[in-house]
């Protein structure tokens, strides 16, 4: 009851502070008029009473601000009135608020976009429940622990079934399905999947039912689970689906439920749009019962209390047990138990926190050169803070107002940021790499603003906090005589070298980081990739495996497609091939052997990668040809096998021998372990990535080693609207029920496949621009103001005869120093923090002194350019104007 | 004008509260009566009430509402709060108990 007549007190006297005032002024001036009339009612005269009331009443101004004071409101104005005060300080001088505002804004903008993505990648949980138990199984080989590998169907079971620390274990697979029957034939996400999955991930279904145990059974009945997604676009939201067939790779389904749109799995990847039991799937369904197919992808979910060590420890004895159970299958492979989380940010983490450290250093060079304009600004402004505290104000008080104008400042900075980082973001989306991207939509939401506000503030005590200091802690005497200009000129004097020292050294840092990435950028972009990929297009087209199930066929229809784009002028350069270069998502090496050569020992094999591609594939690719011949349309199957070898493979499996001629065999179906004889030797291929050597690889005709569809890439002049109209009609002529998709140039796919590199140099790129802007800005301003405060002792060196050059080299001499002392901190700092970004980069070396000397070339070039302009302005100092001007 | 010490602050509040506990007064009305009363003995400037007045007011131990006055002029008035009363209540006791120390410190020196 009391606080509450309190608080309302207290708001009173702050709403209606004029209102109390004037209440407080007609109390006292009642009180006083009693007084008086008192008084002349004992005989005094008007002005004798009224003399007499206020001396014994006391000083009313004074009792007037102590019944103000007990209002415990003041604190609340005196933040007003400095805070109008400052607006006005800074609309006085918009030059000043100007460069401050945009510097800050840069910065925190830049921040605030970071953020903002690693708010929605790294920070964000995983969309399930308990999503810390999720932990994903790989089979890993011994000799190459890094290929994480998948899990046949057979170690699925054993190990779903003898671990004790999971309480769940589900087994699932991803690939297209081609669905038909409903409108145009579609390409569709398939998820082969174990029952488990649905309650594991503890998915509700929309409509209908999930998969149960039963359906995870051999034999059991098709039966799909359909996306809402595709449930909305495909069937018109039709509720009664449930019960009815669709076709799936022309294999009949019955549809049994609907899964809401809010489920996604795996997370970050695209929908799936259909979700079907691994035994009932026209592609993997058959592979299922064969022990060395390494088909599933397995997530598990630890019981409570169970960690991932000890899950993995689990495994690791699991894994042993298998590999001596079944040597064929599983010697030589164990079983590696990875956090579910870990693993999704695994690719972008590094990067990520490079790039915020980068921002973060961004943002200390933009809050150096802000508390540098303070401090030249505050200083000029000595004569009105000493006057202030002769009039009474403490030190604190004016701290207090001083701080109050750099959080006016920070805020509007903040604003300005903030609006500045919803642009980007939105700017940015389509550049985003597309991991990043498909992992959740980026936008400035909750957390993010909270972080700008919290930046914002944070930078305003960096930098309006020492300058502060600085200003009030001078001589009162002094300032006020001569009019502020030397107020903490000491303190200002050292704290201004440092934060021009602390500007180099961060810039140099940025700007190395950022050249490391160009350089590397640059190398990455300008590699020959060993084909030609300018005006080559691709296009996918796969055959439904129940409708084509057998390789003739396979062949068959590549032939007559190829025969078609043949016929059409401008498409002669056409081939089929599977898969191409760049698009290898993360396909396991084929292990061969070469007939003749004794068999490795334990533990070594010869892999390669490998493609089968029609005979004008490496006419069309421009890969050329260095020994041998090319295929034919003669290597057919009734003719003996043939394949072609990579310069890298014949180099390393046949040193110092000639390969043509020689026989190897490799385990692909659909006719494995058939010996090949290699009949040419073509250039190397950068095949996996731009960035990564080209390894071994090995080629065989289509005729002889067909696959279910492929890619058709055509080197033509034409549009890329007409080519891929031309191929859509070549296909749909053949089978009007094929779908083609991924029609695309193929410069287009090699630029996704740089995406990311491209992003991140981009982004680094620019941060290390404004790195070098703010650095210039920074010392210019130093130097500009330390010599228009040196101008009278330049006169007198003037007047005693000193030269212009003179002059000159002085001010000069002042900025480069300071600049090399941060160029040399510099570079020891960007040594040690250049290291963490060794993943990042590709060829070349941490401290490649090609971009070391050239940034600091840069830099120094820059800084001594910002200075000069301040030196030459000094140089025309008239002597007389300066001294006189004391 | 030196501030008034602790002792004489929590004296003036004691004086205030008590003096209104009968019938509400305004600030005029309150000064001549702790005159009267003390027989001048308290001769404090007039003015220094109205500071403790305003904290008292602040503190919600009193309100205030402008009302005709008995000398013709619409004036504040002051009154205790229900917690104001309990307030009184305490600081009597404590007054009494001090003063009795005092007192007894006093006769014994």
């Amino acid at each position: 009851m009391r606080i509450i007549r309190i608080i309302k007190r207290r708001v009173h006297s702050l709403l209606n502070r004029s209102g109390s005032d004037a209440e407080l002024q007609r109390e006292i001036e009642i009180h006083i008029q009693q007084l008086t009339d008192e008084g002349r009612a004992a005989g005094m005269t008007e002005a004798e009473a009224r003399a007499m009331a206020l001396r014994e009443f006391g000083p009313a101004e004074q009792i007037k601000e102590q019944c103000r004071d007990t209002r415990r409101v003041s604190w609340i104005q005196n933040l007003a009135q400095d805070f109008l005060y400052g607006v006005r300080m800074l609309r006085q001088s918009p030059g000043f608020t100007g460069v401050a505002v945009v510097t800050l804004a840069l910065c925190i903008g830049a921040n605030t976009a970071i953020f903002s993505i690693v708010d929605a990648v790294l920070l964000r949980s995983l969309p399930y429940r308990d999503p810390d138990q999720l932990v994903l199984m790989f089979n890993v080989p011994e000799k190459r622990p890094d290929a994480l590998s998948s899990i046949s169907y057979r170690d699925f079971t054993e190990c779903r079934d003898q671990n004790r620390v999971f309480s769940e274990m589900a087994g699932n697979a991803f690939h297209d399905l081609t669905l038909t029957g409903a409108g145009e034939p579609t390409i569709v996400n398939a998820a082969s999947v174990t029952p488990e999955i649905f309650p594991l991930l503890n998915a509700k279904p929309l409509l209908g039912r999930l998969l149960l145990p039963d359906d995870g059974k051999p034999g059991a009945a098709p039966v799909a689970v359909l996306s809402e997604s595709l449930w909305r676009s495909r069937f018109g939201s039709n509720p009664d689906l449930i019960g009815h067939s669709i076709a799936l790779d022309m294999r009949s389904f019955t549809v049994v439920g609907i899964l809401p749109a809010s489920f996604r799995y795996p997370d970050g990847a695209p929908h799936q749009d259909v979700w079907i039991s691994v035994w009932q799937d026209p592609l993997f369904g058959p592979l299922a019962s064969r022990p060395g197919a390494r088909l599933l992808g397995v997530i598990g979910r630890l019981k409570p209390g169970i960690s991932p060590a000890k899950a993995q420890a689990e495994m690791d004895t699991l894994g042993a047990r298998l590999a001596k159970e079944f040597p064929a299958q599983d010697s030589g492979f164990s079983i590696r138990v990875e956090p579910y989380r870990q693993l999704v940010v695994r690719n972008v983490k590094p990067a990520l926190l490079i790039l915020l450290g980068t921002v973060a250093l961004v943002l200390l060079m933009g809050c150096a050169n802000i508390a540098n304009l303070l401090l030249s600004r505050a200083t000029s402004r000595g004569r009105e803070i000493a006057v202030r505290s002769a009039l009474g104000a403490s030190r604190a008080r004016l701290v207090q107002q001083l701080l109050t104008e750099s959080a006016l400042l920070g805020l509007l900075g903040g604003v300005a940021g903030v609006l500045l980082a919803v642009c980007a973001v939105r700017g940015l989306q389509p550049w985003l790499p597309s991991d990043v991207a498909q992992i959740s939509s980026i936008h400035v939401g909750g957390p993010v603003l909270v972080f700008a506000l919290f930046l914002s503030l944070a930078a305003t005590l960096a930098f309006g906090l020492v300058p502060a200091f600085l200003t009030t802690s001078c001589n009162l005497q002094t300032n006020i005589k001569e009019g502020g200009e030397r107020s903490g000129q000491r303190g200002g004097h050292h704290a201004r070298s440092f934060l021009a020292i602390v500007e180099m050294c961060v810039a140099m840092v940025l700007l190395v980081a950022g050249g490391l990435l160009i350089r590397s950028f640059a190398l990455v972009t300008s590699v020959n990739p060993g084909f030609d990929p300018r005006s080559v297009i691709e296009a996918e087209v796969s055959l439904p495996q129940f409708q084509y199930s057998k390789p003739q066929q396979w062949t068959a229809f590549s032939n007559e497609l190829l025969d078609r784009l043949h016929a059409q002028p401008g498409l002669q350069d056409s081939a089929v091939a599977a898969p191409l270069p760049m698009d290898r998502q993360g396909q396991a090496l084929f292990e061969f052997r070469i007939v003749g050569n004794l068999p490795l020992p334990p533990g070594k094999s010869a892999t390669a990668n490998y493609a089968t591609v029609s005979p004008y594939y490496f006419h069309v690719m421009r890969i050329p040809l260095r020994r041998g011949r090319l295929f034919s349309e003669t290597d057919l199957p009734s003719n003996p096998n043939v394949a072609i070898v990579s310069e890298a493979l014949a180099r390393r499996y046949f040193p110092n021998q000639d390969p043509i001629g020689r026989q190897m065999r490799f385990g692909f179906p659909p006719n494995s372990n058939v010996p090949r004889e290699i009949v040419g030797v073509v250039g190397d291929v950068r095949d996996v990535a731009l960035s990564k050597k080209p390894g071994p690889m090995m080629y065989v005709p289509f005729a002889q080693a067909p696959l279910y569809g492929g890619e058709v890439v055509v080197r033509s002049s034409l549009s890329v609207s007409s080519v891929a109209a031309e191929i859509r009609e070549a296909v749909h002529s053949i089978d009007k029920n094929l779908p083609v998709t991924d029609v695309e140039p193929f410069t287009d796919a090699i630029g996704q496949s740089i995406s990311r590199e491209r992003f991140r140099t981009f982004l680094l790129g620019s941060f290390s621009a404004i790195a070098l802007l703010l650095a210039a800005v920074g010392i210019f301003g130093i130097i500009s103001y330390s010599a228009s405060q040196r101008s009278q002792e330049i006169g007198i060196r003037m007047a005693i005869g000193a030269q212009r050059r003179d002059i000159v080299r002085l001010i000069l001499g002042q900025g480069v120093k300071l600049a090399l002392l941060g160029l040399g901190a510099g570079v020891v700092l960007a040594l040690l923090l250049t290291r963490l970004m060794a993943s990042l980069l590709y060829n070349v070396s941490v401290t490649d002194p090609l971009t070391f000397g050239g940034v600091a070339i840069i830099l120094l070039g820059v800084a001594v350019t910002a200075c000069y302009i301040p030196a030459r302005r000094a140089m025309r100092v008239d002597p007389i104007v300066a001294l006189r001007h004391q | 004008m030196p501030k008034p010490s602790d002792l004489l602050q929590g004296t003036l509040d004691l004086l205030i509260l008590k003096t209104i506990a009968s019938k509400p007064l305004h600030g005029w009305g309150i000064a001549k009566r702790i005159q009267t009363l003390s027989g001048d003995a308290l001769a404090v400037g007039q003015g220094s009430l109205y500071p403790a007045l305003h904290r008292l007011e602040n503190q919600g131990w009193i309100c205030a509402a402008w009302e005709e006055s008995d000398f013709g002029r619409r004036a504040k008035v002051y009154s205790l709060t229900p917690e104001g009363r309990k307030q009184l209540v305490r600081e009597l006791k404590t007054w009494t108990r001090l003063s009795s120390a005092v007192g007894l410190l006093i006769q014994n020196a």
